[in-house]
């Protein structure tokens, strides 16, 4: 018999610790645990270490409450909605300290932690300055005689944030036909701790009809959490697309600190949980609205 | 198949539609061509290829796409609306690097950067001179830090040729080019590097000794002496009559317009 995985999403989020290092799934507008995000927000959470392969929405709303001092990532953007400005306006003050990897250097520094290696070696970056300012990458002489190559030094997240479209109640994550990130394939398996959120709790007989859509093993997760639209406002597919108008409204109010407060308090710390949020969010009608991918 | 070998040259053909013809003639049956994100030159060049002289074009739409069946260009070059209808998913650690790195595929990369500079190296990391407390942080290499390095054949495309995106140095270099200049990027053991930088004035190339920047050819109704005050460094001047950049045929165009991206969102990368 497995153990039971199932937690709220204030217990599952209450597993961070301040100062953490979290890997969050993310490719700038899409599949991101926001749910986990908004209560990391509301749990008053502070000194995150942020990892991310392209950091979107949750990386700007994390730099805007003030819970992350770091980044360790290949880029920061929301793509057709601009720069995280206030993640930017962070960096520039100093305040959020930015580990940039290229991505074959982030999978090497993830896929060594994730394997118990020292280092991973990779042949990007080199003739680049990220190498010298970085001191988790290192030239190396290849022993065999050939070309030098960049050690990346192991990286193990304390924890990994997922978002997933069904999980069984013993934390089996299984996922319908999508884009397949770094963030499944590697991010959870060098995590020490891993925190799914779903789409939907399933019977174990409905993994079990699709076993090669189950992503990862329940042993390697601590905590699942039931969280429909929980990637909400990026884009989950094939469940439901971006929301525009939130990207819009967000990027409008990182303009000046009191329309980021304004806009805070009305979508992440004002709604007392999940539905609260959802409801805010404009309820079940714009649910609909996402679930038909026209441009909303 | 439309008849776009005896197509005439278009007379009301735009910037966007010039830069898009221009692109695509780099890529060839044979080739196979991924696009990362916000990028609708890139991704319409390829998709115009494909209908013209490139049926055979392998595109990897996102990066994580293969063969996919957009019905037009939509509003983001990464989300799903580009690539749902693919043949395969690629998943992005194992299968997409492993597709990059081994270089046998994937020989050519289109790179859009916020700076570049004389020597061909892209920096979309920051400006500034101290890289933990920079005036502007930029959104970060990405996949950039990684093609510039792995021997790909690197075209860049800069809708908005000015002073401060062409430089004569890069504050910082997140996309290896040819480096210092001379034998250097091949000293440092990098194969491939910079082809071609095509911009809305001009399309400019790389000497094959000193590896600097020079123009190739001029857009028509651009003069040299445009481009250089558009430019932040020295350009060689021309030997003798620069030849003009072949203009997108009717076909072409009628393609871009009514198949490819009708919806316009190309114009978007054209901001000023």
């Amino acid at each position: 018999m497995s153990a039971e995985k199932l937690a709220t999403l204030e217990d599952a989020a209450a597993l961070v610790r301040d100062g953490d290092t979290v890997a969050i799934q993310n490719m700038a507008t899409q599949a991101a645990p926001m749910a986990l995000v908004r209560e990391l927000i509301r749990q008053e959470r502070k000194e995150l270490g942020v990892v991310c392969l392209v950091g979107g929405i949750p990386v700007d709303w994390l730099a805007a409450a003030g819970a992350m001092n770091r980044l360790i990532g290949a880029a920061v953007s929301m793509e057709q909605f601009g720069l995280c400005q206030r993640y930017r306006k962070a960096v520039e003050a100093g305040v959020i300290r930015v580990e940039e990897l290229s991505e074959t250097a982030l999978n090497a520094r993830l896929g060594a932690g994730a394997r118990n290696l020292p280092f991973l070696p990779t042949r990007g970056l080199i003739g680049t300055d990220l190498i010298d300012v970085n001191d988790n990458l290192v030239m190396l002489d290849d022993p065999f005689g050939g070309p030098s190559v960049v050690a990346c030094k192991a990286l193990v997240p304390d924890v990994a944030l997922v978002h997933a479209h069904k999980a069984d109640r013993f934390g089996n994550i299984g996922y319908e036909p999508t884009a397949l990130w770094p963030d499944l394939g590697i991010m959870p398996k060098a995590a020490t701790t891993v925190i799914v959120t779903v789409e939907e709790i399933v019977d174990s007989e409905v993994l079990r009809a699709d076993p090669d859509r189950t992503v990862l093993p329940g042993f390697m997760v601590d905590a699942v959490v039931e969280a429909p639209f929980g990637a909400h406002p990026t884009s989950f597919y094939p469940r439901y697309g971006y929301d525009t108008a939130m990207h819009l409204e967000w990027i409008g109010a990182t303009r000046d600190d009191e329309a980021v407060a304004g806009f805070m308090e009305k979508y992440v710390t004002g709604p007392a949980d999940h539905a609260a949020y959802l409801e805010a969010a404009g309820g079940s009608e714009r649910q609909t609205a996402l679930e038909t991918w026209e441009q909303t | 198949m439309s008849d776009w070998q005896n197509s005439p040259p278009a007379e009301d053909w735009t910037i966007d539609e010039l830069m898009i013809a221009r692109l695509a003639a780099c890529f060839t049956d044979g080739d196979q061509a991924c696009n990362g994100m916000a990028s609708f030159v890139p991704v319409s060049a390829f998709w115009l290829a494909r209908l013209t002289h490139a049926p055979d074009l392998v595109w990897l739409a996102g990066a994580v796409g293969l063969e996919p069946r957009p019905d037009r260009v939509p509003a983001s070059t990464l989300e799903a609306p580009l690539w749902r209808d693919s043949i395969m998913y690629v998943e992005q650690y194992g299968d997409f690097w492993t597709i990059a790195l081994n270089g046998r595929w994937l020989t050519k990369f289109c790179v859009g950067s916020a700076q570049l500079d004389r020597f061909g190296n892209g920096n979309n990391s920051i400006i500034g001179t101290d890289y933990h407390a920079p005036r502007v942080r930029l959104p970060g290499t990405a996949g950039l830090g990684d093609m510039g390095s792995i021997g790909k054949a690197l075209y860049y495309w800069n809708p908005n040729h000015n002073p401060r995106s062409l430089v004569e140095q890069v504050d910082f270099i997140s996309c290896a080019g040819y480096l210092g200049g001379g034998s250097e990027r091949a000293d440092a053991g990098l194969e491939g590097g910079p082809e071609l930088v095509i911009t809305n004035l001009c399309v400019m190339d790389f000497h094959p000794e000193t590896r600097h920047m020079q123009v190739a050819s001029l857009h028509p109704g651009v003069t040299f002496e445009q481009v250089q005050e558009a430019t932040g460094f020295e350009l060689p001047s021309p030997e003798g009559q620069l030849p003009t950049t072949t203009v997108p045929t009717v076909e072409q165009v009628r393609l871009i317009r009514e198949v490819i991206d009708p919806d316009n969102m190309r114009r978007r990368e054209f901001g000023g």
